[in-house]
């Protein structure tokens, strides 16, 4: 912006002395530059969806385009299996494999890894650009520079655009706005026709597509992805019937706090620009109203998709903003204050040139405040991976828990080759790209009945789950506790989204969720709380030698610091586990499965 | 009968008799006066030295000695050195090379003597050699609370292939207890020392089992194989890179690890391996500990005066059997490397550097990646070292690859930290080629750009736009003629100012007539120009007319000025009346200029 500033600066004093339009387009280079500038930050890969692709980038690049194409992974979802070349979208590693091939052919050395890390910092800058184009279309090239400079720093977008975070949401904007532009260019240069052809031609896709689905459904063939996209038509439809899609974090309902917390003057401004499209109706106005409106409800559904409204309420605000500065721009005088003029001031408007400057006051105020507030918020919330934890600790200094890698990496190093681990799914993705080892269930959860088994074997006691265990050929287990740290998404809390599961399948019928709560309908860990939660498999793996732990001053010993309750059975042994590695701060606990006896009796 | 015995054996035991008796001439008569031996099994290692007082009770002269080492120790053996111990208390070390002995199994080597050793003369010769993986561990497996008991076995005489006439062994341990171990001769323990002997007169290549058996929680981690990346760049850089394979190979852990004994009991799990300091060079920057899956969080570095200490802590502590994997890495200044003589190049590093005290390393693999285009590579290393074929390297802006040497070597221990030095030519010029190469990229990239920019693509004819363009140019063009007409007038009020000094009327002539010409050709230009900004359609014409307009009035303020200097010259006006008409139309031609200057902000 200094830069900017000076160059107009310069133009002002005649040392350049351009002519407007080479102004104009010097300024809109600068700001789109500005905007386009990658945010970038550590090396490290942030979000669990990107650990997976990256683990089948790396696949590609190294084995090749055949090989990635018939990769069936065993390495998942044992004993079934997982076909990936065939069930996944190879758009982004193929994108990013060719990157690396490219640099590659010209001796730049980089890794795969920085590849991929860097990938959508690089998408998002082009969507910055993309955005000034589209939005150009829509009202002008103020408009596009307002909104450009806005998706630069929007936190709704940041989140999964920032580097490390290795998705296809990040990069897929920018191809998408590219289309959404040269349809509108198209149209505006008058061939309607052919545009108007384009978009039945997609409608009638889009029809059939509709028709196809209700087919499916009648005949109830519905793959259980679909539910996914049930739960967005009617949002109660999975709370209801799939709890595995409600009990992702990102499939919530979207608060109005996190609406202002991700898009915060956009909020405002997305109205206004609502407001201008409806006064200048045309084609373009039409889609963007509707594709606003629309991703405004999606975004209600789910979290996850705040995404979607990110970038249009960008281009919506950035229309409205620009609509109020350029209306009150004009009104600015900003010839001299001579007295003559004074003297012609409209009797119908008084002090129309202190309103007017008070308005862009007003608004130069509230987009500073929008870069502050998005500042702040990436560098709080979204620019820490969530793989390492950090907390303040008494004295104000930072402290580090990266223990799910110590867990991890102790896995690859000193567990057999061909250990099959089990843990909740949440985990599935992390553990297969950073422990090298063949897991039961993973974050792509096609498999409900596999996921449900796991989660019997969790909430059952340590007899019926060495069963299961045994039929699974589980050799390890690991479990995230958070009860000495405080880390409140362990497995604990999420220990009843595992009952229900368990519980939604025939094989677990007799697992019910009310035996887990106290006769008060309450959900406890003390001395309280039900037996059967007290004595499941998962209970004893997190708080297995807990109860002699002291964790804070004041407390009896085996005080969760999470549940903020002192636990209910501390003095156990576990007769078919063996704890084989616990972490520093106890967030990650593994155990070692126990072999049969030597008469091959069960252990219990 | 026994002709034809002697016929039986074939020749070549005649050789390998003849082959013997030179060995043992040369040592012939030389007698192990006193020798000390200290076996220092205080860490992992096996650390023997011996003091021996050579003499010679031969008749003739000797010129070296032969140092022998047990069939059951040798394949352990990392590291051997010898030194004679001089007057003036000066270690020479002396030069090895090994040999066999027929009809004695181990392994052997022939030193050297500096002078050669007169008969009746003696000789203090001071032997030190380094084992690793002797001490076994026994029991192999424990449990966390259990302390690691090790066995270690060898010999309780020097073996040597003289006779010994008096000797101590003093067996240095790591802790006081002591399970069990043999009693030759009434050994003495205290505390973590044991002590044989004196044993007296001891005929050669004697040998007699010491087995101990004792408690030793030392670090027992192992390098089982290490990949040491030197990239020299004539830059002023030397990037170092270690990836390091480490494995505990103390007693396996059995059973569970529990992580509450861990963090409460001080003793829990005691020859466990928490962490190790690594001791890299004085200058090494920019230090990074990461491994596949990323940073390391959990290290510290310390920069000392004459070192940068790194406080190595793997991800998790290494208990029996653990291994772990990691990659630390860092930057050298090359001035303190690397050393030049017009094109010939030397480089003097570490083949191998410090990780941790009494470090071993199984398997080392050296890579020397030298300059795009070294030539004549010639390597000093100062002990024996594989090498296997060199590889190509290619990074940032290599065309044909940068020559890589890779060497290897097994057990290795610390005495092996010394430095290796590579001689190579290299042309300074080849230094130029990575800047070009990006000046040139640049160039094609802007050119391209500029192209592109010039040439018109599109397949439509948009006329507006082609309009606007043209009376872009147009009025690109009027400005700059309007800037030159009016740096005319300044022009021609220094020559005025001139003439008023000079009173110079020729000068002045020239220099109206000058400004008569250039002017009217200028202003021809711009009428031209506006006309066609006319035919174009452009408002802008006015605009122009306007100016010109305007310009007509400033040409003749001029002319009024030069006119004015003319009469003030030839005195037919005084002064102060021409200070007063020249302020008066200087103020007249200041407002007309603002006026075109704004005229052509407008333009």
């Amino acid at each position: 912006t200094r830069s900017c500033l000076l160059c107009v600066k310069m133009t002002k004093l005649g040392f350049l002395r351009l002519s407007y339009e080479k102004q104009d387009t010097l300024l809109k280079l600068l700001i789109l530059s500005m905007a386009a500038h990658p945010n970038t930050c550590l090396n490290e890969l942030f979000l669990v969806g990107s650990y997976f692709n990256y683990r089948t980038t790396r696949f590609l690049t190294e084995e090749g385009f055949y090989k990635f194409h018939n990769w069936f992974d065993d390495r998942a979802w044992y004993p079934l299996g997982r076909i990936i070349g065939g069930t996944i979208y190879p758009g982004l590693m193929i994108t990013s494999a060719a990157l690396y091939h490219v640099l590659h052919f010209f001796h730049i050395t980089i890794d795969i890894r920085n590849v991929c890390v860097f990938l959508a910092p690089l998408f998002s800058s082009f969507t910055a650009i993309v955005t000034y184009h589209f939005t150009k279309e829509l009202k002008d090239a103020g408009a596009g520079l307002l909104a450009a400079a806005m998706i630069a720093v929007v936190p709704g977008y940041i989140s999964r655009s920032v580097a490390g975070s290795y998705d296809n949401e990040g990069t897929i904007l920018s191809q998408r706005y590219v289309v959404y532009s040269n349809a509108f260019k198209k149209a505006s240069i008058g061939k309607v026709l052919e545009f108007v052809k384009y978009q039945i031609e997609t409608y009638t896709l889009l029809f059939k597509s509709l028709v196809l689905f209700l087919y499916w459904l009648m005949l109830g063939k519905i793959s259980p992805w679909t539910g996914r996209f049930y739960s967005l038509l009617d949002p109660s439809y999975a709370k209801n019937n799939i709890p595995i899609i409600a009990s992702v974090s990102e499939h919530q309902p979207t608060t109005w706090s996190s609406y202002y917390f991700d898009l915060q003057l956009l909020v405002f401004m997305f109205p206004v620009g609502l407001y201008y499209c409806f006064n200048n109706l045309s084609d373009a106005t039409i889609f963007i109203i509707m594709y606003g409106v629309t991703s405004m409800y999606f975004s209600a559904v789910m979290v996850r998709l705040m995404l979607v409204l990110a970038p249009v309420m960008c281009i919506l605000s950035g229309i409205g903003v620009s609509q109020v500065l350029t209306t009150y721009m004009k009104n600015l005088d900003v010839s001299r204050p001579d007295k003559k003029s004074k003297k012609q001031q409209d009797s119908t408007y008084p002090i129309k040139n202190e309103v007017a400057s008070g308005m862009i006051l007003v608004m130069a105020f509230f987009l500073i405040t929008y870069t502050f507030h998005s500042t702040w918020v990436t560098s709080e919330a979204y620019s820490s991976p969530s793989i390492v934890l950090s907390a303040r600790g008494g004295d104000g200094s930072r402290i580090i828990f990266d223990d799910f890698r110590e867990a991890y990496y102790w896995l690859r190093h000193n567990t057999p080759e061909d250990a099959k681990v089990m843990s909740w799914w949440d985990y599935g993705y992390q553990i297969t790209a950073m422990a090298n080892r063949t897991i039961l269930v993973d974050n792509n959860t096609w498999n409900n009945t596999h996921i449900s088994r796991v989660g019997q074997a969790m909430a059952s006691t340590e007899e019926k789950a060495y069963e299961i265990m045994r039929e699974l050929d589980v050799s390890y287990v690991l479990v995230i506790f958070g009860g000495l740290t405080g880390y409140s998404s362990d497995d604990i809390n999420k220990f009843l989204w595992m009952v229900r599961i368990g519980g939604s399948t025939d094989t677990g019928r007799h697992i019910k969720e009310h035996d887990y709560y106290t006769p008060t309908g309450e959900f406890r860990v003390d001395r309280e709380g039900s037996p059967v939660l007290l004595n499941c498999l998962m209970y004893k793996m997190c708080y297995y030698r807990f109860g002699q732990v002291y964790t804070e001053a004041k407390r009896p010993p085996g005080y969760d610091r999470v549940r903020n309750a002192e636990i209910g059975n501390k003095d156990f042994e576990l007769d078919v586990l063996e704890e084989a590695y616990t972490t520093e701060h106890w967030l990650v606990r593994i155990y070692k499965v126990k072999d049969l006896d030597n008469r091959g009796l069960s252990r219990t | 009968k026994m002709y034809e015995f002697f016929n039986q054996i074939p020749p070549i035991f005649f050789a390998l008799i003849a082959c013997f008796f030179r060995a043992s001439l040369c040592a012939e008569g030389l007698v192990n006066e006193d020798v000390k031996r200290t076996l220092d099994l205080s860490s992992h290692l096996a650390k023997i030295t011996a003091e021996i007082q050579l003499a010679n009770h031969g008749a003739s002269r000797v010129s070296g000695f032969t140092l022998a080492l047990e069939a059951e120790l040798a394949p352990h053996l990392a590291f051997i050195g010898a030194s004679v111990k001089g007057e003036e208390e000066e270690d020479e070390s002396l030069e090895l090379k090994e040999t066999t002995v027929h009809g004695q199994s181990g392994k052997f080597f022939e030193a050297q003597l500096p002078s050669s050793l007169a008969p009746g003369a003696k000789l203090r010769v001071k032997v030190e050699t380094v084992f690793s993986h002797m001490l076994k561990p026994f029991p192999t497996h424990i449990t966390q609370a259990e302390r690691q008991l090790v066995v270690f076995q060898g010999n309780h005489y020097l073996y040597s292939p003289y006779p010994t006439r008096s000797q101590t062994t003093r067996v240095r341990l790591a802790s006081k207890t002591v399970e069990s171990y043999t009693k030759l001769g009434n050994p003495t323990k205290s505390d973590e020392t044991v002590e044989y002997g004196p044993f007296k007169d001891v005929p050669p290549f004697s040998q007699d089992a010491m087995k101990i058996h004792y408690e030793n929680n030392t670090p027992f981690i192992t390098i089982s194989s290490v990949t040491r990346t030197i990239e020299v760049s004539h830059w002023g850089n030397i990037a170092v890179e270690e990836t390091i394979d480490l494995r505990h190979t103390g007693a396996f852990l059995k059973g569970p690890f529990s992580r509450y004994d861990y963090q409460r009991q001080s003793d829990s799990g005691i020859s466990s391996v928490k962490s190790f300091k690594t001791i890299l060079p004085a200058s090494a920057q920019d230090v990074y500990y990461r491994d596949e899956i990323g940073n390391i969080s959990t290290s510290h570095l310390q920069v000392l005066d004459d070192s940068v200490e790194v406080e190595i802590r793997p991800r998790f502590p290494l208990f029996g059997g653990w291994k772990t994997h990691y990659i630390i890495g860092y930057n050298l200044p090359s001035y303190e490397y690397l050393y030049n003589l017009g094109d010939q190049y030397a480089l003097k590093i570490r083949l191998v550097d410090h990780v941790y005290d009494d470090q071993v390393i199984d398997q080392l693999t050296v890579k020397l990646i030298l300059p795009e285009g070294a030539r004549n590579i010639h390597v000093d290393t100062p002990y024996p070292i594989t090498r296997s074929q060199d590889e190509l390297h290619y990074t940032y802006l290599d065309t044909f690859g940068r020559p890589v040497l890779v060497a290897t070597k097994n057990n290795l221990v610390e005495q092996h930290i010394q430095d290796v030095v590579v001689h190579y030519t290299f042309n300074k010029i080849l230094m130029l080629q990575e800047p070009l190469l990006v000046v040139g990229l640049f160039y094609i990239l802007f050119f391209t750009v500029i192209i592109y920019v010039r040439l018109d693509f599109s397949i439509t004819k948009d006329p507006a736009a082609e309009v606007r363009m043209k009376v872009a140019s147009i009025t690109e063009q009027v400005l700059t003629l309007v800037n030159k007409r009016l740096g005319l007038y300044r022009h021609m009020d220094e020559v005025v100012n001139r003439y008023k000094q000079t009173r110079d009327t020729g000068a002045l002539n020239s220099g109206r007539k000058t400004l008569e010409a250039e002017h009217r050709t200028l202003s021809n230009d711009i009428s031209a120009l506006q006309a066609r900004l006319k035919a174009e359609g452009s408002d802008l014409a006015e605009k122009v007319g306007e100016i010109q307009k305007l310009d007509n009035q400033l040409k003749d303020l001029v002319c009024r000025s030069c006119q004015e200097a003319e009469r003030l010259v030839a005195g037919k006006v005084k002064k102060d009346a021409y200070i007063d008409s020249d302020k008066t139309l200087s103020g007249k031609r200041q407002e007309l200029v603002s006026r075109i200057d704004s005229l052509l902000d407008a333009l």
